[in-house]
């Protein structure tokens, strides 16, 4: 079940379709073979978001500094929280990888039903659309992480050669989104509950991940809870890499590891076997 | 630059879910099976198609020609059998697929190039080509959503064959479009073909198969019923919904219980019942009577609908009745008369009808009209063909 073919491929191009399933072999190719298509999606996606506004691509930034902005002064008068950074700093840095990672996953859980417009009348694997997801909200990241590197400068925290440790981190958030988004995307094809229970999860999933508190600041009947939750290593590894201080993240991004090679299987199965009859359910 | 499709034994099996299956019923009841109707959408479809060739796929709706048309282009993967394309397809089934309405001309020419497979330099090489068949080049800046319906389609069609495909799946989309363009693409998909490509046409539009097309496939309920010369299929096909036609036949008023009609069909010279025929053929509708009490004065009438289904001909013989019927009697009554319209389906009609003593006309049976498609001259359009001749002077 190979599918997709490059202009470049000269004599090859051979589709061959029977009931059967791909290996992940093929779909790792045939999915490698649309990255350019992903690039080209995922810039339509950013870009046509913010097309009709005045501000455009400003509102990527504003949105989230805004957020941020709100809940440090609100957390910062209420409760008094030390933490490695400014306070600001801190919140901000949290809210960026939050805000990759609910949008990414509240759009790409839903991407393949979303886009049956596409899937309908032509075939590429339905992998890629959830990776769209992911790679179009690296736009949005990566302004917030400027943003992040701005204010630590602004607020006397500075930077150091911590901040190299963006680099896995990044990788590991868009890995584990990538695998969530994959898996949802295509149960979401068959039980279109899928879309609620992600929004429900994500109302209270914030309060369970270290944006606002430090980690060791929860109560340690939640702290469990916390270090269950996915997102929760992947933002111990960017407040290590801004802040530096203390390496309190190993735990967190071990849990986080684990749920990204547990959705990357389940993914790697669901699309192996089903990539090419999704759209018979549409 | 050639390309062609193998299809074997192919089935595609449609589940029919009676509800969306839900979250919640799939917890609950992991071990039960959800209800569901599996429907073949095509069962045991053998078919090969070469390079340089353009085969048409006629069929009613339901008959399986788009379940077909996503398998070949991937949409969609076969229950059982094996579906091989070779070559890079293009489906015309889906011009300007993923066309963003913000976005302008050229970013949607990009997005939908690299949707249908094409590189970036591809698309940079042949891009002022595509903006020449559009015929936008002033708009090719503007967003899209300000593009009348048939820019967009001329856009995305210009994409498509561009993209100097190998396999040409075709649907409806010609239907779209002004006749010059429809001109150009038909010409643009004969280029391509000649040059190795294998293109698949599917459409209710029987003149522009038969036009393009010299071998084609009737699909009937999922199978394939005929796979040859087009004229002989479009036959079959006529054949095919005339069956069904009769089932569903009744729908006039007529006076029942005083005579009916056993047979009726539409013969060519050698008496051979057609449903297909080219124009200027010399051909005899022919109705078999059954009377069933005396009739004073039969008489029949024949109707020609034309494509649009609105009647272009009708005459009867009521100024001059036929001999007069006996109960119990049966008769053969024949109308001859010259197929002069150019290419098109048409429907064929006859009614039996008597008048009484007091010169009141009665229609007493009305049979299921017959399917004739008419094979016309190259380049002739219009209603009639006055089988015009063309010779330069000295």
């Amino acid at each position: 079940m190979t599918c997709w073919f490059a202009m470049s491929a000269t004599e090859t191009d051979v589709l061959r379709l029977s009931n059967s399933s791909a290996s992940p072999r093929q779909l790792f190719a045939s999915v490698w073979e649309c990255r350019e298509l992903i690039t080209t999606l995922a810039r339509k996606e950013f870009f046509v978001r913010y097309r009709r506004s005045s501000l455009g691509v400003l509102w990527a930034a504003g949105l989230p500094l805004i957020q941020a902005t709100v809940l440090s002064i609100v957390f910062s008068r209420v409760v008094r929280i030390h933490t490695s950074t400014s306070y600001p700093v801190f919140v901000f840095t949290g809210m960026a990888v939050w805000t990759y990672f609910t949008s990414t996953i509240t759009a790409g859980s839903t991407s393949i039903v979303d886009n049956s417009g596409l899937t309908n009348k032509i075939y590429f694997p339905r992998a890629v659309l959830p990776l769209v997801q992911a790679r179009a909200n690296l736009y949005g990241l990566a302004i917030n992480i400027l943003i992040v590197f701005a204010l630590a400068i602004g607020f006397g925290d500075g930077l150091d050669a911590h901040i190299l440790i963006l680099i896995p981190a990044t990788l590991l958030l868009v890995l584990l989104c990538s695998a969530a988004v994959l898996t949802l995307s295509a149960l979401h094809v068959y039980f279109r509950d899928i879309r609620y229970v992600v929004q429900a999860l994500f109302t209270g999933l914030l309060y369970l991940t270290p944006v606002f508190l430090p980690l060791q600041r929860y109560p340690s009947a939640l702290r469990h809870v916390v270090l269950a939750n996915p997102a929760t290593g992947i933002v111990q590894l960017f407040h290590y890499a801004i802040a530096g201080g203390a390496a309190d993240w190993g735990h967190a991004v071990l849990i986080s590891g684990a749920w990204t090679v547990a959705l990357a299987i389940a993914a790697v199965y669901v699309h192996c076997s089903r990539d090419r009859v999704l759209a018979d359910l549409l | 630059m050639s390309g062609s499709i193998v299809v074997e034994g192919v089935g595609k099996q449609y589940v029919k879910y009676h509800d969306q299956p839900m979250l919640a019923h799939a917890l609950v009841r992991l071990a039960a099976r959800s209800r569901t109707d599996r429907l073949w959408a095509l069962r045991g479809v053998d078919l090969r198609i070469d390079s340089g060739e353009c085969v048409g796929v006629v069929g009613r709706n339901g008959s399986g020609k788009s379940t077909l048309l996503q398998l070949l282009g991937g949409i969609t993967a076969p229950t059982e059998g094996t579906v091989t394309v070779y070559g890079r397809v293009a489906p015309l089934i889906s011009v300007g697929v993923g066309f963003h309405p913000e976005l302008t001309g050229r970013d949607n020419v990009f997005l939908n190039g690299t949707i249908l497979g094409m590189s970036r330099r591809d698309i940079e090489r042949r891009f002022d080509a595509i903006v020449d068949f559009a015929e936008i080049d002033d708009f090719i800046d503007t967003p899209v959503k300000f593009y009348s319906s048939g820019m967009q389609v001329r856009l995305g069609f210009a994409v498509a064959v561009q993209a100097d495909p190998q396999v040409l799946l075709v649907d409806e989309v010609l239907a779209v479009g002004d006749f010059a363009f429809q001109m150009k693409c038909l010409k643009r998909i004969d280029e391509i073909r000649t040059s190795g490509a294998s293109v698949l046409l599917v459409s209710h539009n029987l003149s522009m198969v038969e036009r393009l097309c010299r071998r084609t496939v009737v699909l009937h309920e999922g199978t394939v019923r005929y796979d040859g010369p087009t004229l002989e299929a479009i036959s079959t096909l006529h054949a095919l919904l005339d069956d069904e036609a009769q089932v569903q036949a009744g729908a006039v008023e007529v006076v029942p219980n005083v005579a009916d009609v056993t047979e009726f069909a539409i013969c060519n010279g050698s008496g051979t019942p057609v449903n297909a025929t080219p124009t200027g053929e010399r051909l005899t509708a022919r109705v078999s009577v059954a009377a069933h009490r005396d009739i004073e004065r039969p008489f029949v009438g024949l109707t020609i609908d034309g494509p649009r289904g609105d009647a272009i001909f009708h005459q009867g013989n009521r100024s001059r009745p036929f001999p007069p019927l006996a109960a119990g009697e049966r008769r053969v009554y024949e109308v001859t008369w010259n197929a002069q319209m150019p290419t098109g389906t048409y429907g064929v009609r006859m009614h039996l009808g008597s008048i009484a003593a007091d010169d009141k006309i009665a229609i007493l049976s009305e049979p299921a009209p017959v399917t004739l498609f008419v094979q016309g001259k190259l380049d002739a359009h219009g209603v009639i063909d006055v089988e015009a001749d063309f010779a330069a002077g000295d």
